[in-house]
């Protein structure tokens, strides 16, 4: 699977972009961070060339431009619109119902986008609970002290949802954020005129360990669970049979392995590979299949589960990214 | 990226093959006369079925299993175009093998038969009535489902190499070797020791029929020596072992003799110059050997044989004084180690037994000389022996006047020792108190045993006549310490039968050792990458009843007492048995195997390798992507449940239809959508 290096290639015409015009782009960000918007960075100076290949139209973090702006622009009028960050708030939905309606394609940009990220963590309790808990019974978001109605606080949705939750998506650019080889893949085939049909995902099929470069043994297995600041990894070995749990297996490849890489056990920011589907499920039948000693047997269960038990925070741990698409839903 | 990989970008499952189009099921429901009508509605589920999408026709019969059962299906199978057949009846592991056939003569490929287990799984487990219908409709809807996704697959051919290794050269392994020679195939035998004959070679005579051990277990060995099919390796290891049934690759590693067979002539000169001296093994110590040596007169290579760890020094050369000796220039000190590649069709393993330790017995006084193991006693017995057949204990040439016999030393004790019985030691220590008693007529020998076990033909007898004719003192009881004052040994012991406490002064005490697996029997088993051993380190077979020769590896057999103490009648019977096993192995023109067994995508394979060593076949290999040896696998499904990428799948039973089997079992019972939620991402 080959990215494209140079981003300045066109090859071929596609529907998107017209030949003859710059494609229009809007990025815009609900529920994020902000690292995405700094992630487009990532790919050096390529960027400019990027950005002197397309009209951007909207995009808050460096055009200025308000939301009557958007409003204005008649349907279908945006060739993409990249949007990253989770759906948390009602004016999230919103934002990205209308940039729907604006745009030929919506792009997820970021896990969060994807997969709810991070903030979808959150999922684990109710919205109610959530402000209980933060700010004491009995609050209610209403407008700042002196303010009138018009200027209240939009109010949270029941669940921090990915994109899709509320927008049909029809590409997904993944990770937290992007890593530059997909976000290269991803402006290489829109200006390249090589946009695959939607829906699709700007990633790999097969899991991580696909690209890693850490040996994995014949008889690979873990004897312990170990958190990542209690290790100095080998630097040659599958960081699982060392006991630090990768969600490699489980996880999209395209970002060359660059955790593991630098000793860091990948966390699944790309997504689980379309086979794996719920990556919980799947890296615990994987877990469940690595953590053996020497000898098998019924003697054995009590240690293999004493094992297993030390795995601290198993949510944050198979779900970072991606609870809020994952979470079974009421 | 290609076209594919890009249809499967978000695909959520396989593009299973789903189900074939068209489908014409149809369902066969047996009686198996009272077994499952006495239980199931028969008539009823053959009537819900028939009304199931898919199923064109649906009946029931007495017993489908039967020629005119067999018959009904073929015909149907004709007459309504069927593409796939479900029976109802029994387990698959009892007639699937038989409905396969018939539907293959009905030109139906046989994959696309189930069988729908209604008798183990339904009316063997339940009271009649109506919820065992219920439950024997669902079992056999969930079975349709299956066939609706099956595809039509042949099975699994592949070549096989046609010789046979042998491990082991004591009378197991001799047999099992000239049986597979005399088929026509080559034989590669691989011993250990400088000789072949094993234990047996060490036997003054048999029970229960009290035949020369070396007159009959000789004229094998010189076969085998001579047999143009067989070659034959002493002093031979198998180091290495990879590739599976039928196509094994076995590196086996030879140390020198130092001594060319072909011009030593046997005249012993050297070992009489030689200065070292050791205890010879095959006499268990009883005699001293030099370094360079003969096991036994007899022994199979014809040779003296130079052992490097008792040899003052050959690499750099200290005595030379054999060589000096040596009329035909026999002895060349610059042999070297041999290293044996070969390609083997059958593994047959029969790496035989030892004693247990006397000294892991203390209590016995296991270092005093007139305390010996039962190996030692058969020396003594032996003409050939230490003592040319004469009694005489080891301290001091005396012949002893009473012999106490301790049956189950270390044997039948799971606290402190060995938990199971030890098999044979009833039998040789009767043997041993009789012939003892026919050299020393007017000996005492006592015999102090827990019971006696005697089930073998003519052994009763035996036991029987040591016991009356030959007047030998058997006392129940365990033996609690043996010790010595002066010229004596004193056993203190327990009459259970009577409950008093016995005092025997001694002249000497045999102890029936228990029987354990050989040394070097775990490193033999990790080349095999399989577990094959038992809990008590012996070879274990693959079936206790069904499959006593077999190992869990397809190809590898096992023989004699390498599988648990025996005697030498079984062990034969094993050396034939497993010869028989690996000839018709080796005969087959091909290896054919079930073509429903895992198979990788290698679209989707990360090589992750979570696979591979979960495999209870040594099935998967994985380099760039796994691989399955459809010859190995055996369709457990371990891999695919394991597999984080969804990249393996079962023939014939992938995903979809799974789920599909789920959702029919379950079907219209409460909650049972929500069970049914499947992956997805
Ligand atoms: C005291 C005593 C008396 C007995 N008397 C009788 C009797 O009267 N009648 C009777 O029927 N039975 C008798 N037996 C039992 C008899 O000895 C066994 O049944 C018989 O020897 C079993 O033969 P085997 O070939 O299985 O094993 P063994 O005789 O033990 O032969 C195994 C061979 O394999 C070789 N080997 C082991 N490991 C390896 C390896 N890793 N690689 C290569 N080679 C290896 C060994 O060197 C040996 O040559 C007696 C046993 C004892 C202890
Ligand atoms: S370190 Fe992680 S990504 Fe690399 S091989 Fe091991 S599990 Fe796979
Ligand atoms: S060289 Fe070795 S074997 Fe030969 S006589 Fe000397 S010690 Fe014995
Ligand atoms: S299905 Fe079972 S036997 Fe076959 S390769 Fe997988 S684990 Fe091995
Ligand atoms: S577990 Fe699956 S992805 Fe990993 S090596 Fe095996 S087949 Fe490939």
């Amino acid at each position: 699977m080959s990215s494209p290096t140079s981003l300045t290639e066109t090859r071929h015409s596609s529907p998107v972009p017209r030949r003859d015009a710059k494609p229009k782009l809007a990025v815009y960000w609900t529920g994020s961070c902000g690292g995405c918007d700094v992630s487009f960075l990532e790919v050096g100076e390529a960027i400019v060339e990027v950005l002197s290949r397309v009209e951007i139209v909207f995009w808050p973090a460096l055009v200025d431009a308000k939301r009557s702006d958007l409003e204005a622009l008649p349907p279908g009028s945006i060739d993409v619109a990249l949007i990253n960050g989770v759906i948390r708030t009602e004016e999230n939905a919103e934002m990205a119902k209308l940039l729907r309606a604006k745009s030929k394609y919506i792009v997820a940009y970021g896990a969060c986008a994807h997969l709810g990220g991070v903030p979808s963590l959150a999922d684990r309790w109710g919205k109610e609970e959530i402000f209980r808990e933060v700010f004491g019974k009995g609050f209610r978001p209403g407008p700042p002290p002196g303010a009138n109605g018009e200027a209240a606080l939009p109010d949270l949705l029941d669940a921090a949802v990915p994109l899709e939750d509320v927008v049909r998506v029809d590409y997904v650019v993944p990770g937290c954020p992007p890593p530059a080889p997909l976000i290269s893949r991803f402006f290489g085939a829109l200006l390249g005129g090589e946009m695959p049909e939607p829906p699709h995902v700007f990633a790999n099929v097969k899991a991580l360990c696909e690209e890693c470069q850490r040996v994995r043994h014949d008889d690979r297995r873990i004897e312990r669970i170990v958190r990542p600041h209690e290790v100095l990894p080998d630097p040659e070995t599958c960081l699982l049979e060392q006991g630090l749990i990768c969600m490699g297996p489980v996880t999209r490849g395209g970002c060359n392995a660059l955790c593991p890489a630098a000793g860091m056990p990948c966390t699944g920011c790309l997504g689980p590979t379309p086979e794996a589907g719920d990556p919980g499920t799947a890296m615990l039948s994987a877990l469940a299949s690595l953590v053996r000693f020497e000898d098998e047997g019924e003697e054995y269960f009590p240690k293999e589960d004493g094992v297993l038990e030390a795995l601290a925070d198993p949510l944050g741990t198979f779900y970072m990214y991606s609870f809020g698409r994952f979470r079974r839903k009421r | 990226m290609s076209k594919r990989s890009d249809a499967r970008n978000l695909s959520t499952r396989h593009p299973s093959r789903v189900t074939r189009r068209g489908q014409r099921i149809g369902v066969f429901v047996c009686h198996c006369g009272h077994n499952i009508a006495g239980v199931v509605d028969v008539k009823r589920v053959a009537e819900e079925l028939s009304r199931y999408p898919g199923v064109v026709y649906a009946t029931d019969y007495e017993y489908m299993c039967s020629d005119p059962g067999q018959d009904l299906i073929k015909r149907a199978i004709r007459e309504h175009r069927l593409s796939g057949v479900v029976v109802a009846a029994c387990s698959p592991s009892m007639h699937e093998t038989t409905f396969r056939r018939a539907a293959e003569e009905a030109g139906l490929n046989p994959y696309l038969v189930e069988c729908a287990n209604i008798r183990e799984h339904c009316s063997w487990v339940h009271n009649p009535g109506l919820e065992a219908t219920e439950k024997a409709v669902r079992i056999t809807r969930t079975m349709v489902e299956k066939v609706k996704g099956n595809m039509p697959l042949e099975p699994v051919e592949v070549s096989h190499a046609d010789k046979c290794l042998v491990v082991g050269g004591g009378i197991a392994g001799i047999q099992a070797a000239l049986d597979v020679a005399e088929a026509g195939y080559e034989v590669i035998l691989a011993e250990r020791s400088p000789t072949i004959g094993g234990h047996m070679a060490q036997l003054s005579e048999t029970f229960p029929t009290l035949d020369c051990s070396q007159c009959i277990l000789t004229p094998k060995m010189v076969e085998v020596e001579r047999h143009p099919n067989i070659r034959l390796l002493v002093n031979a290891e198998v180091e290495e072992i990879s590739g599976f049934i039928g196509n094994y690759r076995v590196r086996i590693r030879k140390r020198p003799a130092y001594v060319d067979p072909d011009l030593c002539n046997l005249c012993g000169e050297c070992e009489k110059v030689c200065p070292v001296r050791v205890p010879n093994e095959f006499d268990r110590g009883l005699l001293e050997r030099g370094a360079i040596y003969i096991p036994f007169p007899q022994a199979v290579p014809s040779t003296y044989t130079l052992d490097e760890e008792t040899c003052l020094g050959i690499k750099p050369l200290i005595c030379g004084k054999c060589a000096e000796v040596c009329e035909p220039g026999a002895i060349d000190f610059d042999m070297s180690e041999e290293v044996i590649e070969e390609e083997v069709g059958a593994i047959i393993l029969a790496t035989g037994y030892d004693l247990y330790e006397t000294k892991a017995l203390p209590e016995y006084s296991p270092e005093d000389p007139d305390v010996i193991d039962p190996l030692q006693f058969e020396r003594l017995l032996s003409a050939t022996g230490p003592t040319r057949g004469e009694i005489r204990r080891p301290s001091d040439g005396k012949v002893p006047k009473t012999v106490v016999f301790i049956k189950c030393a270390g044997s039948r004790d799971p606290e402190l020792h060995k938990p199971y019985c030890s098999a044979i030691c009833c039998m040789y220590t009767a043997k041993h108190a009789l012939l003892y008693k026919h050299a020393v007529p007017d000996g005492r020998a006592i015999v102090f045993y827990i019971d006696i076990r005697a089930p073998g033909k003519g052994y009763e007898e035996f036991i029987h006549r040591v016991m009356e004719e030959d007047r030998v003192l058997y006392i129940r009881g365990k033996v609690a310490k043996v010790f010595r004052e002066g010229d004596k040994l004193i056993v203190w012991g327990v009459d259970t039968l009577s409950g008093q406490r016995v005092e025997v002064e001694a002249d000497l005490v045999v102890l029936a050792m228990a029987v354990v697996p050989p040394e070097g029997v775990e490193e033999l088993a990790r080349t095999l990458r399989l577990s094959c051993l038992d809990e008590n380190g012996f070879l274990k077979e693959a079936h206790p009843k069904l499959r006593p020769l077999e190992t869990l590896a397809g190809g590898i057999f096992i023989a004699g007492a390498a599988q648990g103490p025996k005697d030498i009648p079984q062990a034969v019977t094993q050396g034939s048995g497993a010869a028989a096993k690996a000839i018709s192995l080796l005969s087959a023109p091909v290896l054919t195997h079930s073509p429903e067994v895992a198979e990788v995508d290698e679209e989707l394979c990360s090589g992750c390798r979570v696979c591979a060593p979960l495999c209870p076949y040594g099935a998967i290999t994985v380099e760039e992507v796994a691989q399955v040896n459809e010859l190995l696998c055996e369709g457990c499904g371990t891999c695919v449940a394991a597999c984080p990428s969804g990249a393996l799948s079962l023939r014939n039973l992938d995903d979809a239809q799974v789920e599909r089997m789920v959702e029919a079992a379950l079907a219209e019972l409460e909650g049972a959508r929500e069970a049914v939620e499947v992956k997805g991402g």
